[in-house]
């Protein structure tokens, strides 16, 4: 179960549909491992809801009501049956989809000896959207951030001077919050990461790179 | 009889209290009471369910009635698109509501929250479409696949959802307003506060008070101070 959730704030602004798309990506990745965001959000549905009956209603001519009788024999009720998921601890599905495979068939980049990073392309003009492969007991070195950073353990876990954190836990940071997070001893740990703006990095053996870290959104 | 134990299955028990006074706790006359068992009673749900098993056109009809207006009047709120939108949109929702009314379940949820959750989705594509994003991504997709919930969470689901029904009534003005402006016309935190000229502090504290007043229920996170 994870420990660490986003803010109500933030799962406001998702229920809302206000939420950048990669940003919505991050937390939608996050209900999947967490029972109690997920019946908040439904929650925060009902909140929409009420406020949707209480539109004053704009009245729709009937010409749009014949053009979609119309349509009904088109589109006809489907029915489903939905396959029981395995939700805990299985990479969630729309990551799966964005990814295309497997954690493995994607194209690493190395950043440090126990750094690599990859980018998914989720369609967002502002924030980027990676993932972060750090080796079992390697550092993540010393950043800041210019803009805000989303992560979301996937696999193995890492800590930082606030606390520890598994698959399904979920950090906010905002800008100027130097951390150094460092993966757990006896697994590689994966995170997807969501950002809009460039990591900094603040150690003097690492600030060579920062000109290359550049923002890939989209 | 006291009627103390309304939880379980007594539904169909109930009109045998005949003789009683109507002073009797039970409440059992209000017009929106869900029947204990946990089926919703409204004629919304039962307009899907009749769509979903007999494809019922009538049904269909009394659905498009009560819910296109509404889908179009927050299609248009926030003025956000154009009127030749906005009836496309109603379009675009209606017919996904008689495609997927196989999806619905009532036990889990109200017929106007589901009927709203797909009208949002919609509308976000629709925006996405127009700012030309390239995404392989529908905003369905980001609703994860549930697991069947135990009947007695979807009966605590159902309950919150009634409670916050009730209270948005006595909320604040102001904070009204802020949660029409999130949920109605789409507006970002930040947005909003650019919109009401008061800085983002302000919109996200009424937010969260909003929110919090409708006694939702959150999960914080442990060892980490809550995030402003």
């Amino acid at each position: 179960m994870a420990k660490h959730h986003p803010s109500l704030d933030i799962l406001t602004e998702y229920a809302a549909g206000t939420l950048s798309l990669a940003q919505a990506a991050c937390v939608s990745a996050h209900l999947n491992y967490c029972d109690a965001c997920s019946r908040t959000v439904s929650q925060l549905h009902s909140v929409g809801a009420t406020l949707f009956e209480g539109l004053d209603p704009e009245p729709v001519g009937d010409a749009v009501l014949d053009r979609v009788l119309a349509r009904l024999d088109e589109d006809a009720p489907l029915s489903y049956q939905r396959p029981a998921e395995a939700r805990q601890d299985a990479t969630p599905a729309l990551l799966r989809r964005l990814m295309a495979g497997d954690f493995s068939d994607l194209s690493w980049k190395k950043i440090t000896d126990t750094l690599r990073t990859t980018q998914i392309k989720t369609g967002d003009p502002q924030f980027e959207f990676s993932l972060l492969h750090i080796r079992a007991g390697g550092e993540v070195p010393a950043h800041d951030h210019q803009g805000s950073e989303m992560t979301l353990v996937l696999q193995g876990g890492f800590s930082d001077d606030r606390g520890a954190y598994h698959p399904g836990d979920f950090i906010y940071r905002q800008a100027d919050d130097v951390h150094t997070p460092r993966a757990f001893e006896d697994e590689d740990c994966i995170c997807l990461a969501v950002l809009d703006a460039p990591l900094r990095f603040t150690s003097w053996k690492y600030r060579w790179m920062n000109p290359f870290l550049r923002l890939q959104a989209g | 009889m006291e009627d103390s134990q309304d939880m379980a299955g007594s539904a169909e028990r109930v009109p045998e209290i005949s003789g009683e006074t109507p002073g009797s706790p039970g409440g059992k006359d209000t017009s929106a009471w869900s029947v204990p068992t946990g089926r919703r009673t409204d004629e919304w749900s039962e307009c899907l369910v009749l769509i979903a098993h007999k494809q019922d056109r009538a049904a269909y009809t009394r659905l498009f009635r009560h819910f296109a207006p509404l889908i179009k009047a927050f299609a248009l709120s926030g003025s956000a698109l154009s009127a030749t939108h906005a009836d496309e949109l109603v379009q675009e929702v209606m017919l996904k509501i008689w495609q997927k009314a196989g999806a619905f379940n009532p036990e889990k949820a109200a017929a106007s929250t589901w009927v709203y959750t797909i009208a949002r989705n919609c509308r976000t594509d629709m925006f996405r479409r127009l700012q030309k994003f390239d995404t392989p991504l529908a905003a369905e997709d980001f609703s994860p696949e549930q697991s069947d919930e135990e009947p007695f969470l979807q009966l605590q689901n159902r309950r919150s959802a009634e409670r916050i029904r009730e209270m948005m009534s006595k909320l604040p003005a102001d904070q009204t307003q802020i949660l029409a402006k999130v949920y109605m016309e789409g507006k970002s935190h930040s947005e909003a506060a650019a919109e009401l000229d008061l800085p983002l502090g302000t919109v996200k504290s009424r937010v969260r008070l909003a929110v919090q007043k409708l006694q939702v229920q959150f999960e914080r996170s442990r060892d980490l101070e809550p995030q402003s």
